[in-house]
C-alpha cells in the first residue's frame, strides 16, 4: 500500500525554506516574513463577534447582509451593479472563493495564465481542479506587463487568467493600461477573469485600486475573490466572497456548499460590523501602511538595498538584493537572521515557470520579500537592529 | 492580432500526485511557517435559496451604461457541475417559510451550545488570536483531538503528523477525496449519503459504486459488498452513526468490511460526526480494528456535539501518509481553520464525561418524544440507534412519493422533513422515505407532533 500511496511523501525532503524558519525560530528573529499583522484587530469588530457568539448566532447562517453590503461598496468603489441575491457567495475566506471559483469553471486540461511572480497557493488549486498553470513573467525592475508576451501565451485551450492586483508579492498595482491589455485578451480568447483582490483597500500614493471587472465587457466574464482578512487584520476569522455574474455565483456557491457548507457563523455576523466600517477606517488603514512601507523602504536603504520598485499597494516591499552583494536570496536571508535577528522570506518561491532563453529567470534568486503589516514596535525594533549592523565606516556588516 | 499557436503545454498530469515539486519547497505564506504558535447538516435553507438548477446558456446583465447585453455564456461552467442538484431543498425551505412550517428538516439544532465552550471562543478573540492559524492546526487543539482520539479508541496518534484541522467535517470529506482520490479511481458508497460526498466524489473524479442501505434495519448487504470490492477499488466511504437512518454499523459488519478491505488493499473513510450521539449500542471506530489504523480516514466535527454547527471546525485523523494527501488539498481549498473556534474547540473536548452523558440523556428524551409521536401519527418508524434522524416510511399517507409527500407536510400540516430520494444515486430507491430531525427543544417537537396529529389523516389503502 505504501507504493500506491505514498510516492510523494516519499520524495518529501527537507527544503531550505524549512531550515530557515527553523534557523529563525532558534534565534527569536523579528519576524517580517509572514503576511498577517502582529497587531489586534479593530476592537469594534471584535466586539461583534463577540456579541454574536452571545447571542447565538452559532448554527449554521448565511447572512445575507453581507452581500447587500458588498453590493453597495462595489457600486460605490467601481460603479459595478451587483445582485446582493444572486451575483455573491459567501466563502471561508478568499483562499476557498478562490478555489470554489476555480473548481466551477475548470475542466481538464484546461490552460489557466498567472502572473509571475505569483503567490503559489494559486498553482496548487488549479492543479487539484485539472487545469493547467501557464506563466506570464512580470518584467523587473517595474513588474511592468508585456502585451506581446500575456498574448503570446493563450492559446485555444486557456480558460482563465488569475489577477492578483494589488498584487503579493511585488506591491504592483496594475494600471489601467494593463488592465485594459489584459480585458482586451479575455474579451477576444473569451476566458474568463479571476481576481485576488484581498489587498483592496491597501493601496499608496494616489493609487486607486480598479477592479478589471469595471472595464468594457469585462463584468460578466469576471469572478471577483477578496475578504476581510487583511483589510480588518482578522485573518484567522475566514471571511471571504467571490463575486461574478450570477450563473457563475451560483456554481461557485454549490461548489462552497460542498467544500465546506459555510463560513464561521458569528465572524459572518462580525463581518455586518465590518463592512460596515467608516469611510474614516479606510483612510487611516492607507495613511498607516503607508508609513510603514515608507519605514520598511528607510530600513532596507539603511543596509545598501537600491529599492528600485516602490509598492504600489499591498504590505509587501519586493526587493533587489544590493547589486555588490554576492549572496543568493535564501543565503542572504539566512545571513540576515544570524547577523540581525530578522526574518524575511527568499522570493524564489514566488517564480514559477521556465526560464526564458533571454534568461529572464536569472533574477528570481535576487529577491527577497518584506512584510511591513507589522507594529510600530516591531519595525523600530527591525530598524534598530539594522542600525546595530553598520560598522563604524558607514557600510552595511552585513555582506562585506 | 497574431493568432497564438495551439501548442500542448509540457505540465504533467494534473494528479494531485504532481503536487510534490510544489510542496516540497514549503511556503512563506502558509501560517506556521515558523512553527510558533500566535494563529450539517444537510440542508441549508437560506443558502439554498439562493442556489439554482444548472446555470442557463443565455441571460442578460446590464453593463455599466444601462443597455443589456446578452451574456454567451463567457463564464461556462465546468463538467464536473453536473452532479451538484440543489432545487428540491431551495423548494422545500421556500415553502417551508412561507407556510410557517415547524422545522424538523434542518440537519441542526434551535438551542444553542454550551456556555464554557462559547465563554472559550470569546476569550480567544480578546486575547487577540485573530490571525492565520497553522494550516494543519493550532498545536494544542491538535494535542486535544489525539488525547480525545486515544480516549475514545485506545489509539495513540502523533498530533503534528497525523491529525489535520479542516474547515468542518465538510471539509475534511472534500480534503480527503481531492487529496487521496486520482481520476478514475473506483469508490464504494452506502445509499443513503449525506449529499456532499457524490458530488466532491465527482469533482475528484472517481467512478462511484454504490451499496443501498435497505428498511427496515438498514444492514450492509454482504453480498453485495463483496462482489462489488476488488483489487481495483480505492476506497470506501462509512458514515456511521449514519445520516439519515440512524443506522450504527455493528462490530460484525464493520468486520466484515475490514477484512475485505486488507484483502484487497481498500482505503477507508470514515465519517463519525456523530459518534457522541450513539444511543442504542456503542460508537465502534474502523480505526480502532486490527490492521485498519494504517488504511483508515478518520473524520468528525465539533458542530453536532457541541450544538455549534456554524463554528466550521472539523478534523481528520489518519496515518502520515494518508494525512499528508489530506493536508495538501486542505492548503489549497482554505488553508487555515478558524482560530478562535480552535482554541475553543481545545476546550470543548476537554469536556468532563458528565457533558457527553447529559448531552445523550437530553437527545435520548426528545428521540423518544418524537419516535412515539411519529408512531402515534400513523408513520411506520424505522429504528434508529444513533445520531438525531429518524426515517419513517410516510406511504400510509397515500402520497406518491417523498417528495410530494413533504410539500403535503409543509402546505397541509405545517411540518418540514426531509424527502430522502435525494441522497440515493437513483433517486427510486428513497421515495417511501422521509427523515425528520429531533435536535430541537421538546416544545417544538411536541408542537410538531400535535399539528401533524391534528391534521395528518391515513389514507384508505
Amino acid at each position: 500500500m505504501e507504493e500506491k500511496l505514498s510516492s510523494v511523501a516519499k520524495t518529501f525532503s527537507p527544503s531550505p525554506i524549512q531550515e530557515l524558519s527553523h534557523l529563525a525560530q532558534r534565534c527569536n528573529a523579528i519576524n517580517l516574513a509572514e503576511g498577517f499583522p502582529d497587531f489586534p484587530a479593530p476592537p469594534p469588530i471584535k466586539e461583534a463577534a463577540v456579541s454574536a457568539i452571545h447571542n447565538d448566532f452559532n448554527q449554521y447562517r448565511h447572512v445575507q447582509g453581507i452581500c447587500d453590503k458588498l453590493a453597495l461598496k462595489m457600486k460605490k468603489m467601481h460603479g459595478l451593479n451587483i445582485d446582493p441575491l444572486t451575483d455573491i457567495a459567501i466563502c471561508c475566506g478568499q483562499t476557498e472563493a478562490f478555489a470554489a471559483a476555480i473548481f466551477s469553471i475548470i475542466d481538464k486540461g484546461d490552460e489557466v495564465l498567472l502572473f509571475d511572480p505569483c503567490y503559489e497557493t494559486y498553482e496548487g488549486c488549479i492543479t487539484m481542479a485539472g487545469g493547467i498553470p501557464v506563466y506570464v513573467q512580470l518584467d523587473p525592475p517595474q513588474w511592468t506587463l508585456d502585451p506581446d508576451k500575456l498574448m503570446s501565451s493563450f492559446t485555444c485551450r486557456t480558460k482563465a487568467v488569475v489577477l492578483n492586483s494589488p498584487h503579493n508579492p511585488t506591491g504592483k498595482v496594475f494600471s489601467r493600461e494593463e488592465l485594459e491589455v489584459i480585458a482586451e485578451c479575455c474579451r477576444r480568447w473569451d476566458c474568463v477573469a479571476i481576481t485576488d483582490e484581498v489587498y483592496e483597500y491597501i493601496t499608496f500614493d494616489d493609487q486607486k485600486h480598479e477592479t478589471i471587472a469595471s472595464l468594457r465587457g469585462m463584468q460578466e466574464r469576471t469572478i471577483i475573490t477578496s475578504s476581510l482578512s487583511k483589510t480588518f487584520s482578522i485573518t484567522g476569522w475566514r471571511i471571504g466572497w467571490a463575486i461574478a455574474p450570477a450563473a457563475a455565483a451560483s456554481a461557485v456557491r454549490n461548489i462552497h456548499v460542498k467544500l465546506t457548507d459555510s463560513a464561521p457563523a458569528p465572524f459572518q455576523e462580525a463581518a455586518l460590523t465590518a463592512l460596515s466600517s467608516p469611510t474614516k477606517y479606510f483612510e487611516t488603514i492607507r495613511i498607516e501602511y503607508q508609513l510603514k512601507r515608507d519605514l520598511c523602504m528607510k530600513l532596507l536603504d539603511s543596509v545598501g538595498f537600491q529599492i528600485q520598485f516602490k509598492p504600489q499597494g499591498s504590505f509587501f516591499l519586493f526587493a533587489e538584493l544590493p547589486k555588490d552583494c554576492m549572496l543568493s536570496d535564501v543565503e542572504y536571508v539566512k545571513e540576515l537572521i544570524k547577523k540581525a535577528g530578522v526574518v524575511v522570506v527568499p522570493g524564489r518561491g514566488f517564480f514559477h515557470g521556465k526560464s526564458g532563453s533571454d534568461g529572464s529567470c536569472r533574477h528570481e534568486k535576487r529577491y527577497i520579500r518584506v512584510a511591513f503589516c507589522k507594529s510600530d514596535a516591531t519595525l523600530n525594533a527591525a530598524a534598530q537592529k539594522f542600525g546595530e549592523l553598520m560598522n563604524t565606516r558607514g557600510c552595511p556588516k552585513l555582506y562585506c | 492580432m497574431l493568432r497564438p499557436l495551439c501548442f500542448k503545454s509540457s505540465s504533467s498530469t494534473p494528479t494531485f500526485l504532481s503536487f510534490s515539486k510544489h510542496f516540497q519547497k514549503g511556503s512563506f505564506d502558509s501560517p506556521f511557517f515558523f512553527f510558533r504558535s500566535s494563529r450539517r447538516i444537510n440542508n441549508h435553507p437560506s443558502s439554498m435559496a439562493a442556489m439554482s438548477t444548472a446555470p442557463t446558456q443565455n441571460g442578460t446583465v446590464s453593463t455599466q451604461d444601462g443597455t443589456p447585453q446578452i451574456i454567451r455564456q463567457p463564464v461556462q461552467v465546468a463538467k464536473r457541475l453536473e452532479k451538484f442538484k440543489t432545487t428540491i431543498f431551495t423548494q422545500m425551505s421556500m415553502l417551508a417559510i412561507k407556510h410557517g412550517a415547524i422545522n424538523l428538516g434542518q440537519g441542526f439544532p434551535n438551542f444553542d451550545g454550551p456556555d464554557f465552550v462559547k465563554e472559550a471562543a470569546i476569550q480567544a478573540i480578546k486575547d487577540g488570536k485573530n490571525q492565520y492559524a497553522r494550516g494543519y492546526g493550532v498545536p494544542d487543539f491538535n494535542n486535544a483531538l489525539a488525547a480525545r482520539f486515544k480516549k475514545d479508541t485506545g489509539l495513540v496518534i502523533d498530533p503534528e503528523k497525523e491529525v489535520t484541522v479542516t474547515s468542518g467535517c465538510t471539509e475534511a470529506i472534500a480534503a480527503t477525496m481531492l487529496g487521496l482520490i486520482n481520476p478514475g479511481d473506483e469508490v464504494i458508497l452506502f445509499a443513503p449519503f449525506y449529499d456532499s460526498y457524490e458530488a466532491t466524489l465527482s469533482m475528484a473524479g472517481a467512478k462511484i459504486k454504490c451499496i443501498t442501505l435497505r428498511p427496515p434495519d438498514f444492514a450492509v448487504p454482504i453480498d453485495e459488498l463483496k462482489s462489488a470490492i476488488s483489487k481495483n477499488t480505492r476506497a470506501i466511504l462509512i458514515n456511521t452513526p449514519h445520516n439519515p437512518t440512524g443506522k450504527m454499523f455493528t462490530r460484525e459488519e464493520l468486520n466484515t468490511i475490514a477484512s475485505l478491505c486488507i484483502e484487497n488493499d481498500v482505503l477507508v473513510f470514515m465519517d463519525e460526526v456523530y459518534d457522541k450521539l450513539a444511543f442504542e449500542m456503542d460508537h465502534i471506530s474502523m480505526a480502532s480494528l486490527p490492521g485498519m489504523y494504517e488504511r483508515t480516514v478518520t473524520m468528525n466535527s465539533l458542530g453536532k456535539t457541541f450544538s455549534l454547527t456554524g463554528w466550521k471546525i472539523g478534523w481528520a485523523i489518519a496515518p502520515p501518509h494518508l494525512t499528508w494527501g489530506v493536508r495538501q488539498a486542505h492548503s489549497f481549498l482554505t488553508f487555515a481553520t478558524s482560530t478562535p473556534m480552535q482554541w475553543a474547540a481545545t476546550v470543548a473536548l476537554r469536556a468532563p464525561d458528565s457533558y457527553f452523558e447529559e448531552l445523550k440523556r437530553d437527545y435520548m428524551a426528545k428521540k423518544a418524544i418524537l419516535v412515539q409521536g411519529l408512531k402515534d401519527v400513523g408513520f411506520k418508524v424505522f429504528p434508529s440507534s444513533g445520531t438525531y434522524f429518524v426515517v419513517v416510511d410516510h406511504t400510509p399517507f397515500g402520497l406518491e412519493n417523498d417528495i410530494a409527500f413533504c410539500e403535503y407536510l409543509i402546505k397541509e400540516v405545517g411540518v418540514v422533513a426531509i424527502p430522502t430520494s435525494v441522497f440515493y444515486l437513483n433517486p427510486e430507491e428513497g421515495k417511501n422515505l422521509v427523515r425528520f430531525t429531533f435536535c430541537k427543544d421538546e416544545e417544538t417537537l411536541r408542537s410538531a407532533v400535535e399539528r401533524m396529529k391534528e391534521k395528518l389523516k391515513k389514507k384508505v389503502i
